[in-house]
């Protein structure tokens, strides 16, 4: 649960802003995609627009969880097996 | 704590001039608040206002510790409000241990029925009324009853009332430990003039029980009795006679706890109490602690505040109802029209950030006999940008090759006040 957080939440907030910036900056109505004037409803727009920039934080979060591992953590030996627990602290 | 939820629920159905006073148009890209229209260009604004909000939290953490999260943080109104209907669902704490201990029956079902639809009912407002901030709340009602809520209204909609109920009804005060960013960092605002929940050390120490007979200060025992309530009651499972610890959410649930104890064993209350580092150690009164206010933290960070707020409404006092942007055109650079004259050609941009239709008078200058060969009248709509092609003729004898500096001059015929006066180019080839 606390990972699901690590991830999640840090990357909504950031996400959060990101949309504020690109879409004061950006009107939607004047996005392409691939060559193509975008067709979705500006709030459809906005919408994916906040989903796909929580969903790229959160991938950067995943990596630094998944980074901040240290190799005991990833190379869990069975005699540690003792110590899955701890990873808990440490994140990832 | 009602104050801020009556505000939330309530705004987005006042209406203002025949629309809705608070409204987020996203699809329109304009802020209504109140009387005033906020554009994308007045992102400003709301950098500013984000300043001000985290001096005046600065503010008030440093005079009262954690007052934003007792009476403002969404997260902790939501809880309580959840709590709120837990307990007049089900009963208070003992009741609802009980209810826990008990297996599934069908008073315990219908109960723990209730609570989840009131939760649920609760939540869908929540999330209802945050939909209506960026789409007008009357229409999506009038949708929501038809059955035709738009896909990303729905998604939206149920989005945040998920959430709301999962942070309120489960998650509680798992998000101040765990999400909270502020839980992390206001301990740098603190001082030791800060009012906080504290326990009187010097009082309570050493703690321990104790028989009624028995005088307990003959035998060296502090008030503390030990009961260890003060950490039963405690939301984030913290003892507060450890010292104050970023985990505490200043709720004073221990403090209610323990002047309760205090009472029923006939001792002072007061054991934990609402006060300031130095007031505990150096016993001062009300008096004191309210004397100590003014430092020179406050200070600065009051007087900071004040500037930017004074500046933030002036600016918006100020703030322009008419905004004109000149692109020339691409296509045509310069060309040659009857009698020899060279014409520019021109787009205005004429934005009209104020709440009521506007009539514009339209003139240009800034080389010898320049001529305007548009209809010099304008009309825009409240809170509209139109955008108009206007040429521009001057004689080739008015000016040299190149490019030459000209104004457009865009005045209001209702206001005389409303003026803007925009630099262009003209090319002579």
């Amino acid at each position: 649960m606390q990972r699901l957080i690590w991830i999640f939440w840090p990357a909504f907030v950031v996400a959060g802003v990101a949309e504020i910036l690109f879409f004061t900056m950006i009107d939607p109505k004047e996005l392409y995609l691939f060559g193509e004037p975008v067709r979705l409803s500006p709030l459809a727009t906005y919408s994916i627009g906040f989903l796909g920039f929580w969903m790229v934080c959160a991938a950067s979060n995943l990596l630094t969880c998944f980074m901040m591992r240290s190799a005991d953590e990833v190379n869990r030996r069975k005699d540690r097996g003792g110590q899955g627990g701890s990873s808990r602290r440490t994140c990832g | 704590m009602w104050f801020t939820q009556a505000l939330y629920y309530g705004l987005c159905w006042l209406p203002w001039n025949g629309r809705q006073a608070v409204l987020f148009d996203l699809v329109e890209r304009k802020f209504y608040i109140f009387g005033l229209v906020f554009w994308p260009q007045d992102v400003f604004f709301l950098a500013v206002l984000l300043i001000i909000s985290a001096y005046a939290l600065f503010l008030f953490t440093a005079v009262g510790g954690r007052l934003w999260c007792g009476y403002a943080c969404p997260q902790t109104v939501y809880t309580e409000i959840f709590m709120w209907i837990e307990q007049k669902i089900e009963g208070n704490h003992n009741a609802r241990i009980r209810l826990d201990r008990q297996s599934m029956n069908a008073r315990k079902a219908s109960l723990r029925g209730l609570k989840y639809a009131a939760w649920a009912a609760v939540a869908l407002w929540t999330g209802f009324t945050f939909v209506g901030y960026f789409t007008p709340i009357q229409t999506l009602w009038n949708e929501l009853w038809q059955f035709s809520l738009g896909p990303w209204e729905t998604f939206w909609f149920l989005f945040y009332g998920g959430f709301t109920y999962l942070m309120a009804g489960h998650m509680r005060e798992q998000v101040c430990l765990y999400m909270c960013p502020y839980a992390r960092f206001q301990g740098v605002m603190f001082d030791p003039d800060t009012l906080v929940i504290t326990y009187d050390p010097e009082r309570g120490e050493p703690r321990g029980a104790r028989s009624r007979k028995i005088d307990y200060r003959a035998k060296g025992l502090g008030d503390c009795v030990d009961c260890g309530i003060c950490v039963q009651v405690c939301p984030t499972g913290i003892d507060i006679r450890n010292g104050l610890q970023y985990e505490c959410i200043g709720c004073a649930a221990c403090v209610d706890a323990c002047d309760q104890v205090m009472d029923k064993v006939g001792y002072r209350r007061g054991l934990i109490r609402y006060t300031t580092e130095n007031a505990m150690e150096q016993h001062w009164g009300w008096k004191d602690i309210l004397a100590h206010i003014v430092r020179p933290r406050i200070l600065i960070y009051t007087s900071i505040l004040a500037v930017i707020t004074v500046a933030f409404v002036w600016g918006l006092a100020t703030k322009a109802t008419l905004r004109v942007d000149v692109i020339r055109d691409r296509a045509t650079l310069a060309r040659e029209v009857e009698d020899g004259l060279i014409e520019n050609v021109y787009r205005l941009q004429v934005m009209n950030v104020s709440e009521s239709p506007q009539r514009y008078v339209l003139s240009t200058m800034g080389l010898d006999r320049i001529q305007l060969m548009a209809e010099p009248i304008m009309d825009v709509p409240a809170a509209t940008t139109k955008s108009f092609t206007v040429q521009v003729r001057v004689p080739p004898e008015s000016a040299k090759k190149g490019s030459h500096t000209i104004y457009f001059d865009v005045k209001s015929t209702i206001d005389e006040k409303v003026a803007v006066h925009e630099k262009a180019t003209f090319l002579m080839p």
